[in-house]
């Protein structure tokens, strides 16, 4: 016990000595109490910090301060989370197509029948391990399409399909499969809603502004809580510093808009479990050339992340049930946590794309092209006000 | 031989740390002393070798000379020189100047017979260095972690080393820090200014002392810390601020490599009110 | 022990202990308090005053008299308004949840008008209690000021601490009123709020383009450090000669003696230079007054002059130039036709109705 109580009693003692210098006087106890309350303060505060080793990247020059800085302790933690699973077994082609077995097939026309078995297989093991082939079908009757997640499941594999062909430029020829979000749940840890004013209506006093409140999506800053619905969904300009020296005329965009900005690059860097320099050299964030070529294939990932969420994720709004959908009655959306789960690349840049190429024989059905038109009118209106402020 | 009329009978041997009489005199206005010989060498190589590493860059451009360390790829061994081992030299320069300096200090002190209270805080501003440029390059484990020396490219480096934590203005130790660097600043202006006041009367006013500057503040903020108190508190803020600068980037890294926003979840998360 | 301060040769030796170094007071006061000289005329009362032994280990041990007076009223009830009105509002933002009004406090603020009012005044709800709260506590601060400066007055002194408290007033005017009112814009002023103010400061350097490259903010840090620097070297000097009496500045600056001819020394022989016990004081209330002033500066041409500081830095060849890493990178946004900052739209929350 002594050893336990050692530390309390030498701060006492001190704090002691040196307001009564040995003798009785008042305030003594109160300073002795008040130095041991702060000494178990801060000694809990110590355990809220990490501690070495760590992994320190260089990304520019050296000198510049342009480094990634990783604690290893929180490296290998994520290294489990960020594993590809084994491809299934592979399997002797049927020889004819999942069209011409199954029926009511309407993506994997064209995907052999066996291939087609193994990768409902793995879908399974993606997406819903625990539920298995009921989550999407009914058991009674597989080619039914009563269960709402088999419509789903057939927009999303043309979305994956789609990624793969069209959005190599931020992919690369890794491509993504359904793992890459799932990670065997049924919803995406990065899917998000559109985020109302928390507090409501407050009568007379301060409306909200949007921030200065905890920012889960922000990295707990202060600033506005919902950068997704803008920049990830509409396409709010991100881009708030200017490229010449001077003013210039035109639109000056404002400090507070810059508070969105910031709160989206945050939003990046949690994402993907890096920092501001692993794309920018912060002295000229506006400098591409100074920055590195990640920032190019950032910007192509917003543009596919606005593009998923208006072609893909909000066609399906009326698909999912009420009570899958957020607080306004929107879908649920893909974010770049949605892929990356806090890796620079998802799963380090590992991908099974190569063992089922029957992703991307996916047919993109004629809804798609239609998907865009429909993506703002399907938004249910309460998000049009919800985001409507001044 | 620029001395002030009542200087000569200051001008005493001893009170040397080390060397006895060696070095014990003075040159012109300044104390010599072991150490100021040591601080001499320490500077004109140090120095030298800026040059040096500056005349390998692209410019004599003030602003622009920057004197990088060595790539992360070096570790904690030698670097060419070429490539970081000019700075490796000038740091190692820099630091012997430095601490030459501060014990010098602590040398023309005794000789006054003064406390030590200006060497002490010259010291902590020398930890706050040897924390920037040794401490925590050792501790991540490379010397490329160090700052470069460069009027701008050192604010280049803050700024980027800033950003690898997102938003640095929530590191705790750096919000204390800065607010010693504002309460110093603060108390400074509210000291000198009292003693200008005391000292500059209006047109036919007597000067006035102690009691008026005590009155002073009792008047308009209830408490005068007194003419004695202010200097403690002046000095504690001033290397609090140095001290706390030193913490808050070693924090940075070594104790956290997150955002600094996200160092605060354990307040959100307090079990009472989570 | 002051007949052998140096301590060499024969005699008692100075000790070097803790209790020696001049950091707290082994003795206290305990006597008269001490009303203080007279005020000029027309001065009200001075209020009550007590022994505070707590203070009294590094400083006086008196608390009190205080002088309220009209002006202090009035500076404290303006002070109130504004307190309130941020505390309120913040407690609102939270839903009148007094456990999260505390849990959440560092983030809550007081959020100045979105961009779209410009320099109109706004509903309350959205802004205009910011202007509110802004105007009173300007107002309190502006008393405050008249009141330091009348305190000096009262008692036959000089009014130096009022005009470097004017030089930090100036900034305080800049950041929340002269550039928002130069920017057409209230809404480039600092919001009310712990983290709030923060993410302000890190959004206005990231807006115009760093503002580690604005002179006056180099200017500004200098006189921030120096400030420091100066403090330590000054309050050190002091402490370190306290034994002879060093704190009593205004008598040794008129009539020197032995701490002030050490203290002198000291630096004289350390660095070859020395200040005054007046001129000290010169150096101290210049080196604080230019932090702000600088300051005030820095932020008043962000924004009005200035678009982008880094460039303005490059512009006049300060911004050092690295060897490149990486092979050249074009902005992909040229393909689409998106160039600088002023295409598309604004987030929700900035846009124009």
């Amino acid at each position: 016990m002594n050893v336990i109580f050692a530390p309390f009693i030498v701060v006492g003692r001190l704090l002691g000595a040196l307001a009564g210098f040995g003798r009785a006087r008042p305030w003594t106890t109160g300073l002795t109490l008040a130095g041991t309350a702060a000494f178990v303060a801060i000694s809990a505060l110590i355990f809220t910090f990490e501690r070495p080793p760590l992994q320190v990247v260089q990304i520019g020059y050296r000198g510049t301060g342009m480094q990634a800085v990783y604690n290893t302790r929180r490296t290998d933690a994520q290294l489990p989370l960020q594993q590809v699973d084994l491809p299934l077994p592979a399997v002797t082609p049927a020889g004819k197509t999942a069209g011409e077995v199954y029926k009511n097939i309407k993506v994997l026309q064209a995907v052999d029948a066996n291939e087609f078995l193994r990768l409902m297989g793995a879908m399974t093991q993606w997406l819903a391990p625990q539920a298995g082939c009921a989550f999407c079908h009914s058991l009674n009757n597989m080619a039914e399409d009563t269960v709402y997640n088999k419509i789903v499941a057939r927009r999303m594999l043309q979305m994956v399909a789609s990624i793969n062909k069209s959005w190599k430029v931020h992919v690369g020829d890794g491509g993504v499969t359904c793992q890459t979000c799932h990670r065997g749940q049924a919803i995406p840890s990065g899917s998000w809603f559109v985020q109302p004013p928390p507090h409501g209506q407050r009568g007379l006093t301060q409306a909200d502004s949007g921030q200065n409140l905890p920012a889960q999506v922000a990295g707990l800053t202060a600033l506005p809580y919902d950068p997704l619905t803008p920049f990830l969904l509409q396409a709010a300009s991100i881009r708030v510093t200017p490229t010449t020296a001077l003013p210039s005329g035109g639109v000056r965009p404002s400090i507070n808009q810059t508070d969105w900005t910031y709160s989206l690059m945050i939003h990046f860097s949690d994402s993907l479990g890096v920092n501001c320099t692993y794309c920018h050299n912060t002295r000229a964030f506006e400098e591409w050339d100074q920055g590195t070529p990640q920032r190019v294939t950032a910007w192509h990932g917003i543009e596919m992340v606005r593009d998923l969420n208006r072609a893909y994720m909000v066609p399906l709004t009326t698909v999912f049930p009420r009570e899958m959908r957020g607080t306004l009655g929107d879908v649920a959306k893909v974010s770049c946590q949605s892929c990356h789960n806090g890796a620079y690349k998802p799963f380090y840049g590992a991908s099974a794309l190569s063992s089922y190429p029957e992703l991307l024989q996916v047919t993109d059905t004629a809804n798609a092209q239609s998907a865009e038109n429909q993506a703002v009118g399907n938004q249910p209106a309460a998000i049009q006000s919800a985001t409507g402020r001044p | 031989m620029s001395m002030m009329n009542y200087e000569h009978k200051y001008r005493v041997r001893g009170g040397t740390l080390v060397g006895g009489d060696l070095f014990d005199f003075w040159a012109g206005p300044f104390y010599v002393g072991f150490f100021g010989v040591t601080t001499m060498f320490f500077t004109i190589i140090g120095v030298a070798l800026i040059l040096w590493a500056a005349s390998l860059g692209p410019t004599w451009n003030i602003w622009r000379i920057s004197i990088a360390p060595p790539d992360l790829s070096y570790g904690l061994a030698f670097a060419p020189l070429r490539e970081g081992g000019l700075w490796q030299l000038i740091t190692v320069c820099a630091i012997g100047a430095f601490v030459s300096w501060d014990l010098r200090m602590i040398e023309i002190a005794r000789k006054l017979g003064m406390g030590l209270h200006t060497p002490i805080a010259y010291a902590c501003a020398i930890t706050a260095y040897i924390t920037l440029e040794v401490i925590r390059p050792v501790l991540m484990g490379a010397w490329g972690n160090a700052f470069p020396y460069g009027i701008i490219s050192h604010l280049d480096w803050v700024s980027n080393v800033g950003y690898q934590y997102l938003q640095f203005h929530y590191n705790p130790a750096h919000m204390i820090a800065v607010t010693f660097f504002f309460t110093t600043t603060f108390v400074l202006a509210m000291h000198g200014g009292a003693i200008l006041s005391a000292l500059n009367p209006p047109e036919g006013e007597p000067v006035k002392g102690g009691g008026h500057e005590d009155a002073f503040f009792r008047d308009l903020m209830v408490y005068s810390i007194g003419p004695l108190g202010i200097h403690r508190l002046g000095w504690f803020c001033a290397i609090n601020a140095g001290l706390w600068s030193a913490l808050c980037i070693l924090l940075s890294g070594p104790f956290w490599t997150r955002g600094w926003p996200e160092w605060w979840s354990w307040w959100l998360n307090l079990p009472f009110w989570k | 022990m002051l007949e052998n301060p140096s301590g060499f040769g024969p005699g008692p030796k100075p000790q070097f202990g803790i209790e020696y170094q001049n950091l707290f007071n082994r003795v206290q006061i305990d006597g008269v308090l001490d009303r203080g000289p007279p005020l000029a005329e027309g001065n009200e009362n001075r209020g009550k005053m007590r022994f505070s032994w707590l203070l009294g280990l590094i400083g006086n041990n008196q608390l009190g008299p205080f002088y309220l007076g009209p002006l202090g009223i009035a500076a404290f009830v303006c002070g109130f308004i504004a307190f309130e009105i941020i505390g309120l509002n913040m407690f609102a933002s939270v839903g009148w949840d007094p456990v999260q009004f505390v849990r959440q406090l560092p983030w809550l603020g007081l959020q100045p008008p979105a961009p779209s009012y410009g320099l109109h005044i706004p509903p309350l709800a959205e802004g205009g209690w910011w202007l509110m709260a802004g105007f009173f506590l300007t107002l309190a601060i502006m008393l405050w000021w008249v009141r330091v400066y009348r305190r000096a007055r009262a008692l036959g002194m000089g009014t130096h601490i009022a005009w470097a408290f004017a030089s930090a007033i100036w900034l305080y005017l800049v950041d929340g009123f002269l550039r928002p009112v130069l920017m057409g814009s209230w809404s480039e002023a600092v919001p009310f709020g712990i983290f709030p103010h923060l993410d302000w400061t890190a959004s206005i350097s990231i807006r115009y383009g760093n503002l580690y490259y604005n002179p006056f903010h180099m200017l500004s840090i200098v006189f921030l450090y120096g400030s420091a620097l100066l403090f330590a070297m000054h309050g050190g000097t002091i402490l370190a000669t306290g034994r002879y009496w060093a704190e009593r500045e205004v008598e040794l600056a008129v009539d020197r003696g032995t701490a002030v001819e050490r203290g002198s020394l000291f630096w004289r022989w350390v660095m070859g230079f020395n200040a005054t016990f007046e001129s000290i004081h010169r150096w101290a209330i210049w080196f604080a007054i230019l932090c702000t002033l600088t300051g005030g500066i820095g932020i008043l041409l962000t924004g009005t002059v200035v678009d982008n500081w880094y460039l303005w830095g490059v512009k006049h060849g300060i911004a050092p130039a690295y060897p490149r890493v990486y092979a050249p990178i074009t902005d992909p946004g040229y393909l689409r036709g998106v160039t600088g900052s002023t295409s598309l739209v604004a987030p929700t929350g900035a846009v124009h109705p």
